[in-house]
């Protein structure tokens, strides 16, 4: 249960950086075959194992272990709510200085709210 | 596998388990469970340890036996039939060693694991449980409170196996109650760490060798060196121990079925009615089938779930299964052989009665049977 949880994580952290099976195995020095079954919750991950993938796809550790469900990438593309929608497709086309300006003001007018 | 022979060092393994139950178990049994009060005893203690038995999983490089899960199912099976109870104090130990040996650091295992192994060995123990979070281990209050270089623990465990004897703990706290599982630590506390009390001892319905208590935590402080693993991140460590050690205690309930139905099976054999042994009456003979099928499929599943582990596979799934229907199968097998024994079997003549209230603990402890069939669902 809590494997097959954390190697969907797995599977889904490395998608996003866009890395083949084969890519991430390597700079792991596993096997292909080895990775595949831990992102299908065959084979026990121990701690040591989990760290080392978090450095390699720059994930926090808590990012595998804490007890978030993994949306698929289309609930990922729908978000709820029009604006947080039109916010994230305006953010994403900034240059990153820029969204690191925008997340600190975010932050400031939040705790002005609180 | 396929293949359900032992190897060579397993079947050596196996007879001399089977050797040392006999000799140095089996005939003390009776005795430690009639004892009022608790009928620990530290002379059994030092046999398990001069045979090196405390030290069983513990790797060779620090002094243990170093064997596989399937060759420690197939010794624990022996021990069982000899004494659940005596089996207790170095299953406790057991439980803490493959914590250790499973996420220590080099440092954390020259320190403790040696401390289980060879002569002088001392008792381990593993501290999950408390009086408010049994099943739910996400509801533990021992807090632990960073504070310079050591945490401080306070607050209470309960039904520690060991607890007042080992030499040190594996002890899970959490940093943050709020945070529930993410907030699980595990952290070795030595047995003679300050602020570190007994409290309770129970008296059971079984496992009378054993003891089993609280363990009272006020202020305990203990080093940054002694966190397992990473903070935060003693739920996983939990469930990964309890999973690979969960087939090793079943092994233990199957060799109490075993000797549950030998027992049936010799007296059955023995005992004439209506002019015949009660064998040759195929009520008693098919209790005796019965029996002796479900004990042989136990042990299949359970070694299934130690080859899964040697095997550096997930074995969660083939554990639960295994502790599922080992457990409820040991007391069904026991109940049967009182039945087959009749007013003997009920008496203290006999050791059924024993063995029956000995294996009902295994339903409950190491993650009842309630959990192990919402891991099982949550699979399907």
């Amino acid at each position: 249960m809590i494997y097959k949880d954390i190697g969907k994580k797995i599977q889904r952290a490395r998608e996003e950086l866009g890395l083949s099976q084969e890519e991430l195995a390597s700079r792991l020095g596993y096997t292909q075959a080895a990775l595949s079954n831990y992102e299908l919750g065959k084979r026990r991950l121990y701690l040591a194992n989990i760290e080392q993938i978090a450095r390699e796809l720059n994930k926090p550790l808590s990012y595998f272990l804490e007890d978030s469900p993994v949306r698929s990438p289309a609930e990922e593309r729908e978000p709820q709510d029009e604006t947080i929608a039109e916010i994230i497709r305006l953010l994403s086309e900034l240059p990153v200085e820029e969204r690191n300006y925008l997340l600190e003001y975010i932050r400031w007018r939040r705790e002005r709210q609180r | 596998m396929i293949g359900f022979e032992l190897n060579e060092e397993q079947l050596r393994y196996q007879k001399w388990a089977r050797a040392f139950a006999e000799e140095e178990m089996k005939p003390y049994a009776a005795e430690l469970d009639r004892r009022q009060d608790t009928a620990f005893d530290w002379g059994i203690v030092r046999r398990f340890a001069k045979a090196n038995l405390l030290g069983l999983g513990v790797p060779q490089e620090y002094g243990g036996l170093g064997v596989d899960h399937l060759t420690l199912a197939v010794v624990t099976e022996e021990l069982g039939a000899a004494c659940m109870g005596m089996i207790e104090p170095a299953g406790g130990t057991w439980l803490a060693t493959c914590c250790l040996t499973l996420v220590g650091n080099e440092d954390q295992k020259r320190r403790y694991l040696p401390l289980v192994c060879g002569e002088n060995a001392t008792l381990a123990g593993l501290a999950v449980t408390e009086p408010e979070a049994g099943s739910d281990m996400a509801a533990i209050r021992t807090r632990a409170t960073k504070k310079g270089d050591c945490y401080i623990l306070n607050g209470t465990k309960a039904f520690i196996t060991n607890a007042g004897l080992a030499g040190f703990y594996i002890v899970f706290a959490t940093t943050d109650p709020r945070k529930r599982d993410s907030g699980l630590n595990a952290f070795i506390v030595d047995g003679d760490a300050k602020g570190l009390t007994l409290g309770k001892v129970e008296e059971m319905m079984g496992l009378r060798a054993s003891q089993v208590g609280e363990l009272i935590f006020d202020n305990v402080e203990i080093p940054v060196e002694n966190l397992l693993g990473v903070e935060n991140t003693g739920y996983l460590i939990a469930m990964q121990t309890l999973d690979m050690s969960r087939p090793c205690m079943v092994a233990g309930t199957i060799g109490a079925a075993r000797a549950a139905f030998e027992t049936a099976l010799a007296y059955a054999r023995e005992r004439k009615q209506y002019g015949r042994p009660i064998l040759h009456h195929q009520a008693i003979a098919f209790m005796l089938a019965d029996m002796a099928t479900e004990i042989e499929a136990a042990r299949l599943l359970t070694w299934k779930a130690c080859w899964l582990i040697d095997e550096g596979m997930d074995s969660t799934l083939a554990s639960s299964m295994s502790k599922v229907f080992a457990t409820e199968m040991a007391e069904r097998v026991c109940s049967r052989a009182i039945q087959i024994l009749g007013g003997q079997g009920y008496t203290r003549n006999s050791p059924v009665e024993k063995y029956y209230r000995d294996v009902k603990a295994c339903q409950i402890y190491e993650g009842t049977n309630q959990i192990q069939r919402m891991i099982i669902s949550s699979m399907l």
